[in-house]
């Protein structure tokens, strides 16, 4: 058991929040309970008001719990001051958004390294780590392109090396598709895959896109601010962690 | 993040929104600018006054037959009297006084063939110029005694008129010196010309006062008998056997004379256009610095745009790992950009600035006279409060930058 804890990238007890809107309390998330393991690849998917946007800003630490814990790393990250949890953020998480959100007037480079600069990683170093992972995303010869010159699938490219150049706890993606044409997406969630298999990334996906939600390991579904079952994905029998035995093939979110 | 690290993330945003970077920025220079050429006026027309009286001795009191200064307002009633030897006399004799030099003071043209200078004669005992002006000096020749009635000693610009290819009144030169006065003859009253023939004896050094150097210095009695004043004197130089005892000396003088004579030092006549010329400076400061708070508001205003523009990159930023601080530090940095920037710039084109004002300005006496003083903690001082305004400018749109939520970066769009 101390092996499976040692483990865990992410795992949240008993999570809560509540959204006061004057004298109304609604509740968005009734008492979450997840584990992710450590290379694991997990999408979170479900119906619009199940409270996905809610634990996702939870587990970016962008937003605090009304209740509950949340250990990435096993570190409680609700008991960090704000100063604490930003330095935490660059550190530990690696976002990647639906809408890119690159910095329009810095090159491809500049934006990867954004985060490394953040951090305080010398120049010549997180030069060279940004221009490793835009090399191994495709875009080795678009260094110094800035974003309006790119194509959306390029953007978000661009996006998943500036998530991995802190070497992140995890990556929390949110919606990465959702801005892309079906031929990038697919291309995205093919990039996606290879960086938790090859690069033995962790990767949290937020979506309702259940194609894609297909392609991960596990797939949690959120109903009502709890977490309603557990699914296998489709790859979900191919092992990118040694602990995991063969799993059915889940038939796509029903959302 | 280090220091340069902020620097070039503030530059990159300033340059991405150019055309608006650069107006806050003329902003800023103007308010600089107008407050640097200003100042330089200012202290150029200060310089330009202690020059002009500061040739002059600090023992020494004028005195006139009325008030000197009180050319504007209404006329005073006071009844002229005349100072003659009495009058000198009188004042030598009082406690506190070294000398009392008389003098006459008239202005004549000088000739010398076809060419012709109007030129200021002073007439008085030469022996005791140096009471007067202490930094007199001879150039060449000797001074005139007072009993030769044609010799002078002229200063550098009569000697050699600026602006003129040859020399005017060398020493030795014989010149005719005219005046032009009414004769009244039985009931009709014509305009005569008198002219005398004089000779250059001594050339002054130059003193670096245009009032000095344009002097042509004779003797007393000469100049009484040519500007046939009749022993009646336009003046008394006072020298006072120290500075200290001038105002007990000028006090004895009024009580003697009452209101029927002027009195006055250089000191004081450069204290009263100097105290003229600090209101007018500091009202012209005032709207100099009104323009520099301009500058600041055109920095908030900018400021907050881009604020309100980049709220989605600010929560990207802050996700990232940003914490409050490095944005607002991020967004001082634009504003202090633009200050300093504008600031520099503003004291470059502030001395250009000055300089070309001084070429349009009326009271420039021939354009010669006053040049601009850049006193150097004026412009850091100018540069400085550039600085300091952009600082506080930026500060409340950066902490309104630092206070937005990371959550803004995942709104949709």
């Amino acid at each position: 058991m101390t092996e499976t804890m040692e483990d865990l990238a992410i795992e949240t007890i008993d999570l809560r929040k509540t959204f006061q809107f004057g004298d109304v309390a609604v509740p968005a998330l009734r008492g979450v309970n997840l584990k992710v393991r450590r290379g694991e690849y997990v999408s979170i998917v479900g119906p619009s008001g199940s409270g996905k946007s809610t634990i996702l800003n939870m587990l970016g630490a962008l937003d605090r719990p009304t209740e509950g814990r949340i250990l990435i790393d096993r570190i409680d990250i609700t008991k960090l001051s704000d100063w604490t949890l930003a330095a935490f953020r660059n550190r530990k998480i690696g976002f990647v958004f639906q809408s890119f959100n690159l910095i329009p007037r810095s090159t491809a480079l500049r934006n990867v390294e954004l985060p490394a600069m953040v951090s305080g990683v010398p120049a010549k170093i997180r030069k060279e780590r940004a221009k490793y992972l835009l090399e191994m995303v495709g875009l080795g010869d678009k260094l110094n392109r800035k974003p309006n010159f790119m194509s959306g699938g390029e953007q978000q490219r661009v996006a998943i090396a500036r998530a991995l150049v802190n070497k992140p706890a995890f990556i929390l993606a949110d919606e990465p598709t959702g801005n892309l044409d079906s031929k990038t997406s697919s291309e995205i969630a093919e990039l996606l895959c290879s960086i938790n298999r090859e690069q033995k990334a962790t990767i949290v996906m937020v979506t309702h896109n259940p194609e894609l939600a297909n392609e991960t390991d596990r797939i949690l579904h959120l109903r009502d601010g709890v977490v309603e079952k557990e699914t296998a994905g489709v790859w979900g029998d191919q092992p990118s962690n040694g602990e995991r035995g063969t799993r059915e093939a889940y038939p796509g979110d029903s959302d | 993040m280090n220091p340069a690290e902020l620097f070039k993330l503030a530059y990159s945003a300033l340059s991405e929104r150019k055309l608006r970077s650069g107006l806050t920025v003329l902003m800023v220079i103007i308010g600089a600018a107008l407050m640097t050429s200003l100042n330089g006026l200012g202290g150029g027309m200060n310089h330009f006054i202690s020059d002009q009286l500061g040739t002059l001795g600090a023992n020494l009191i004028i005195v006139l037959p009325s008030q000197p200064l009180a050319t504007m307002g209404p006329p005073q009633n006071t009844q002229k009297i005349t100072i003659n030897e009495y009058t000198v006399r009188t004042i030598s004799r009082m406690e506190g006084v070294s000398q009392a030099v008389p003098f006459i003071r008239g202005a004549a043209n000088l000739k010398s063939g076809n060419r012709e200078l109007a030129a200021s004669i002073v007439g008085m005992d030469q022996s005791r110029l140096r009471y007067v002006i202490p930094k007199i000096s001879l150039a060449s020749g000797s001074y005139v005694s007072n009993f030769d009635s044609v010799g002078m000693v002229v200063g550098t610009e009569i000697s050699f008129p600026p602006g003129e290819s040859t020399v005017f009144a060398p020493q030795g030169k014989m010149l005719i010196m005219e005046i032009a006065k009414t004769e009244t003859v039985g009931q009709t009253q014509k305009v005569v010309t008198k002219s005398k023939s004089v000779q250059v004896k001594g050339v002054l050094n130059k003193l670096g006062n245009m009032n000095a150097d344009g002097i042509v210095f004779m003797s007393l009695d000469a100049a009484d008998t040519f500007f046939e004043q009749g022993g009646e004197y336009t003046g008394i130089y006072v020298i006072t056997k120290d500075p200290e005892h001038n105002d007990k000396v000028e006090k004895q003088i009024r009580d003697r004379f009452g209101k029927n004579i002027g009195v006055t030092t250089p000191k004081a006549i450069a204290e009263t256009i100097q105290s003229i010329l600090s209101t007018f400076n500091a009202f012209i400061s005032s709207i100099a610095s009104v323009s520099m708070f301009v500058g600041a508001v055109g920095i908030i205003t900018t400021l907050f745009t881009a604020v309100i523009e980049r709220t989605k990159e600010i929560g990207l930023l802050k996700a990232l790992g940003f914490n409050s601080l490095t944005v607002l530090l991020m967004f001082l940095t634009e504003s202090v950009t633009i200050g300093v920037v504008g600031g520099m710039l503003g004291v470059l084109m502030g001395i250009g600035g000055a300089y070309l004002l001084i070429r349009v300005m009326p009271f420039n006496f021939g354009g010669g006279g006053i040049r601009p003083v850049f006193i150097p903690s004026d412009l850091i001082y100018v540069a400085i409060l550039s600085l300091v305004l952009s600082c506080v400018a930026g500060l409340y749109p950066a902490w309104r930058a630092s206070r937005l939520s990371p959550l803004i970066a995942l709104r949709k769009e």
